[in-house]
């Protein structure tokens, strides 16, 4: 299927650079020197052109500093299992309609993978906060680290957008397993559906420790494969969020002991610390901690377990009561926060550098995504660059309108 | 001679009215002329004196190496025309600035101390020199100084907060003892951030407990982890960090310390 997108790929970009004059070709190669000639060693001589914006390197584990501005492709297998709750809306429009999943690999995202390639799993998890302004990339670049550690085996604990858990929740039930607190069942069997279709081989191989007594008939046993409780989850919503939090627990127990190693990836950590819309039936505010889901995602983004890393961003689209400009840790995170998260590694993401903005529009052409006659001009270039200020979420909308 | 002019031009102006009434037959230069004052007589039409023409002011005529202790040799209020500093006090409006001394009720109400340059400090010295003795050579430490002459401190037992600030008792400096309620000051009070006993001391702590107890190295105290370069230079970035507030140099400095500590490359 790849090789036939492949072919169609190759097809329209050379009727493409017919359409393009030859000036406008060579202002891209000078652009990019250093991956047309990386890539023309290795690569067919036709398909130099497609070097300029994509790279057949589908590996993240095999991303230099040399694909650098160029998109990958993510195969649909993977989109079905590792990415079935991660990616943002648009992006999701975005793969149907171009038919193919394609990533920019950018230096954030390389930097974050260099650390995670030299892993000491001996030592506690190491926390990596993405920040940055509205529509820089963070999520894609934490799903680009997620697609890295789905490729070497690790565990992938991925929670898409914490915030969803803070607010607009219907039912609110006292849990059952401690009165302060409250679960929310129907964001939890949602959750678990999709832990499921990410990490289904390994839910058969990892027991549970402990004996969980579910109500008077039901239970599951020491030694029992950990997809039982998922299962027991997904069926029984009531105790869904109850069995989130026994999966956590397992987890971050079991992850020290080496079997296998264990990604946490929850975008919006922010939400964690922030205030809550929800309300309990007497009008009064809830705190984020009297949620069961919050408290044991926070148990769980401390450091205090080995044998994995915790991928975290702080995003103010979609927080509770942070001014819109908000983008920095401090202000998002507030005291609180960053207090628990203490000590992290904070890595900016920042918009596009012109080659990473040259190589968007290229590949926006490549798919004949932009229409307008004047986009593949050198003015049509311009125009866009200072109307999104090479902000990739605003260049993004822009073009849609093209 | 005024009044016979006044008196003139008052007679004169009815006239001008009558006759205005029946204009199409009067021509302008039949008019009676009234008598004009011209801008060097003082008198005016109404009879009241005119205010005379202010005067440029004198920080104009001020020399940049002039004798300023003849400006102000007392304490005097503020005079915005003798002072050539171009001072401006206020809170500002909407889109604007500060305002500017000319006219200004702050500048005037605050105690200023234009009569006390160093340079005229020096000429007090220099003139009171003369009633002085030497300082007594026994006194030559500050230990000594405050067994013979120590420091008498003085509770008041009332707060007075009045709209003046000319009350003598303002420039008596009071020294305070701490208040009972003071010692529940808690963490959220502080002006600023202190890293001993916080919570960011307590997390480095137990991370690297934790990393010396994976690489087996438990010999280790508290002390000796908190006292590495690699601790401190983590608790000025996280000093800064609290303290000024998120900007590129903070987060960055942080990011390498922390980089440092945990031995990521």
């Amino acid at each position: 299927m790849s090789a036939g997108i492949m072919l169609k790929g190759m097809t329209r970009l050379i009727s493409s650079v017919h359409k393009l004059d030859p000036g406008r070709f060579l202002h891209i190669g000078t652009q990019a020197p250093q991956c047309l000639a990386a890539h023309l060693d290795n690569q067919v001589a036709t398909e130099s052109p497609r070097a300029i914006s994509r790279t057949s390197e589908n590996d993240p584990a095999k991303h230099g500093e040399q694909h650098e501005g160029q998109h990958y492709n993510i195969s649909f297998q993977d989109l079905k299992t590792v990415f079935s709750h991660g990616l943002p809306p648009r992006f999701v429009m975005q793969v149907k309609t171009f038919n193919e999943a394609c990533l920019m690999v950018r230096r954030p995202a390389l930097e974050l993978l260099h650390y995670l390639k030299n892993t000491n799993f001996a030592h506690p998890a190491v926390r990596y906060v993405f920040y940055g302004e509205k529509g820089t990339g963070k999520t894609l670049s934490l799903c680009h680290s997620i697609h890295f550690c789905a490729k070497q085996d690790w565990l992938i604990l991925h929670i898409p957008d914490a915030h969803l858990w803070v607010k607009n929740c219907r039912d609110l039930l006292q849990s059952t397993y401690n009165k302060q607190r409250f679960d929310q069942p129907l964001e939890a069997s949602t959750w678990l559906k999709n832990f499921k279709t990410a990490n289904e081989h390994f839910l058969s191989q990892i027991k549970v420790q402990e004996k969980y007594v579910w109500n008077k008939r039901e239970s599951t046993e020491k030694g029992s494969p950990l997809g039982e409780v998922v299962e027991q989850g997904i069926m029984r919503v009531r105790n869904a969020t109850d069995a989130v939090g026994i999966v956590l627990k397992e987890l971050k127990r079991q992850s020290s002991s080496g079997i296998f190693r264990l990604l946490v990836a929850v975008d919006g950590v922010n939400a964690l610390w922030g205030r809550t819309t929800l309300k309990r039936e007497d009008k009064s505010p809830i705190a984020p901690e009297e949620l069961a889901f919050i408290y044991n995602l926070r148990k769980m983004v401390k450091n205090d377990w080995q044998g994995g890393a915790i991928v975290l961003t702080v995003s103010q689209t979609g927080s509770l009561f942070k001014p819109r400009k908000a983008y920095l840790p401090q202000e998002l995170l507030g005291k609180e926060g960053f207090d628990a998260l203490d000590p992290f590694i904070p890595i900016l993401v920042s918009n596009y550098n012109p080659k990473e903005f040259e190589s968007c529009i290229h590949y926006y052409l490549e798919n004949n995504w932009l229409q307008h006659e004047k986009a593949h001009t050198e003015e049509g270039k311009k125009e866009l660059l200072f109307l999104s200020n090479r902000n990739p979420g605003q260049l993004e909308r822009l073009c849609a309108y093209l | 001679m005024a009044a016979a002019r006044l008196s003139a031009s008052l007679v004169l102006q009815p006239r001008a009215r009558t006759l205005r009434a029946f204009s199409t037959s009067v021509s302008p230069a039949t008019r009676s002329p009234r008598p004009s004052p011209s801008t060097t007589e003082r008198t005016s039409r109404y009879g009241r004196p005119l205010r005379r023409k202010a005067l440029p002011p004198r920080t104009e005529k001020m020399a940049v190496d002039q004798d300023w202790p003849s400006v102000y040799p007392v304490a005097a209020p503020f005079k915005p025309s003798a002072v050539p500093l171009p001072v401006r006090m206020g809170y500002p409006v909407k889109r604007g600035v500060p305002m500017a001394k000319e006219g200004n009720l702050e500048l005037l109400k605050i105690p200023n101390f234009l009569h006390l340059t160093p340079v005229a400090i020096k000429r007090h010295c220099e003139a009171l020199k003369d009633f002085c003795t030497e300082w007594p050579a026994a006194l030559d430490s500050d230990e000594k100084c405050r067994k013979h002459f120590p420091i008498e401190i003085d509770t008041a037992g009332y707060v007075s907060a009045g709209p003046s600030v000319r009350n003598p008792k303002a420039r008596v400096v009071t020294l305070r003892k701490t208040e009972e309620w003071e010692k529940t000051k808690t963490e959220a009070d502080m002006e600023e951030y202190v890293w001993k006993d916080s919570s960011s001391e307590k997390n480095i702590l137990e991370t690297l407990l934790q990393i010396k107890a994976a690489e087996k190295n438990l010999e280790l105290s508290k002390e000796e982890l908190l006292g590495t370069e690699e601790v401190e230079e983590y608790r000025k970035s996280v000093v800064s960090l609290k303290n000024e507030g998120d900007n590129e140099n903070t987060l960055s400095q942080y990011k390498e310390s922390v980089k440092r500590l945990l031995n990521l490359t």
